[in-house]
C-alpha cells in the first residue's frame, strides 16, 4: 500500500458522495413536478445504491493481491427510483388532474431530503479529512531526508 | 528488514512502523470512503501485535513476549472489527472512531518519521565527523 492508494479511496468516497448530492438536489429541485420527462407521470424520488469496491488501479496491486478484501473504496453501483406511490393532492383546476380531481405529485418528502443532504456532507467532509490526513503524512514522509 | 538498516536496530524498527502506520491509514480511509455502504463491516489491524510480530524477528532488539515468527510488515492482519455495531443495513462503521483512529494514527506516524529523520541526522553528524570534517 502506499501514499496514494490511501488517497484513491478517499477519492472514491468524495466522488460518491458527490453524485449522492446531486440526486438530493435532483429530489429537491423536482419535487413538485407532475409530468416526467419521459411522459411516465409524476417524478419519482431517486436514489444511489452504493457498494464497496476493491481498489486495482495499478498492475502492481493486481501483482500482489495485497489489497484483496482489505481497503475498499466506494462505488454507485445503481442509481434506483423510489417505489412509494405518488403524493394525491386535490386540485381539479390542474390540467392533470385526474377524474376526482386528485393530481399526482412526486413521492418526494423535502424533510427527508434534507436529512440525506446533511449526511451526505458531513460524509464528504470526514472523506476530506482523511485524504488531508494521508497527504499531510506523505509530506511528513518526504521531510524523513532533509 | 532491520538486518538491512546496518547502523541502528532502531532505524529498522521506525521503518517497520511507518509502513504499518500507512497500511492503517488506507485500512482507515476505506471504512470512511464505506461508512455508507450496506453491508459493510469496519476493518481493522492491530498495530502494536504487528509491530511486534515484524520487529520480534530481530535478536537486535529485544521486544517482551515477541513471537520468532516472521510477518511481511507491510501486510499485517486486518480483520472486520469486532467492537462495531450492526446498523439497520448491516454497515458497522463508526465515523467518530475511525476519525480519532485516523488522528492518532496520524501523529503517531509524525513521531515516527520525525524520530526517523533525527536518528538519520545524528547518523550524517557522526559521518561527517561532528559537521566539520569534509
Amino acid at each position: 500500500m502506499d501514499f496514494f492508494t490511501s488517497m484513491r479511496i478517499s477519492a472514491s468516497g468524495l466522488d460518491a458522495q458527490m453524485k449522492r448530492m446531486n440526486t438530493i438536489s435532483s429530489n429537491i429541485a423536482n419535487a413538485e413536478v407532475t409530468e416526467s420527462a419521459d411522459g411516465s407521470g409524476p417524478y419519482r424520488k431517486k436514489d444511489l445504491v452504493l457498494a464497496a469496491q476493491t481498489d486495482r488501479e495499478s498492475f502492481d496491486e493486481v501483482l500482489k493481491g495485497q489489497l484483496d478484501e482489505h481497503a475498499q473504496g466506494v462505488q454507485v453501483v445503481e442509481v434506483y427510483e423510489d417505489q412509494r406511490p405518488p403524493r394525491m393532492v386535490y386540485n381539479p383546476s390542474h390540467p392533470q388532474a385526474n377524474a376526482d380531481g386528485y393530481v399526482a405529485m412526486p413521492n418526494v418528502n423535502p424533510v427527508e431530503e434534507m436529512a440525506n443532504m446533511i449526511a451526505a456532507q458531513r460524509s464528504y467532509e470526514a472523506n476530506v479529512t482523511a485524504l488531508n490526513a494521508a497527504k499531510a503524512m506523505a509530506l511528513k514522509g518526504l521531510e524523513i531526508g532533509k | 528488514m532491520i538486518e538491512n538498516a546496518g547502523f541502528d536496530p532502531i532505524i529498522g524498527a521506525l521503518n517497520t512502523s511507518l509502513n504499518l502506520r500507512l497500511h492503517n491509514q488506507g485500512v482507515i480511509s476505506s471504512n470512511i470512503a464505506n461508512a455508507d455502504t450496506p453491508g459493510y463491516k469496519a476493518k481493522t489491524m492491530d498495530f502494536e501485535t504487528a509491530l511486534r510480530d515484524a520487529i520480534g524477528a530481530d535478536n537486535g532488539l529485544k521486544v517482551e513476549g515477541a513471537k520468532k515468527r516472521m510477518t511481511d510488515p507491510t501486510n499485517p492482519e486486518i480483520y472486520d472489527d469486532p467492537d462495531g455495531v450492526e446498523g439497520l443495513d448491516g454497515n458497522t462503521v463508526d465515523r467518530a472512531r475511525e476519525m480519532a483512529r485516523m488522528a492518532e494514527n496520524q501523529l503517531m506516524y509524525d513521531a515516527s518519521a520525525e524520530m526517523l529523520r533525527r536518528k538519520l541526522g545524528m547518523l550524517k553528524y557522526a559521518i561527517t565527523e561532528g559537521g566539520g570534517g569534509r
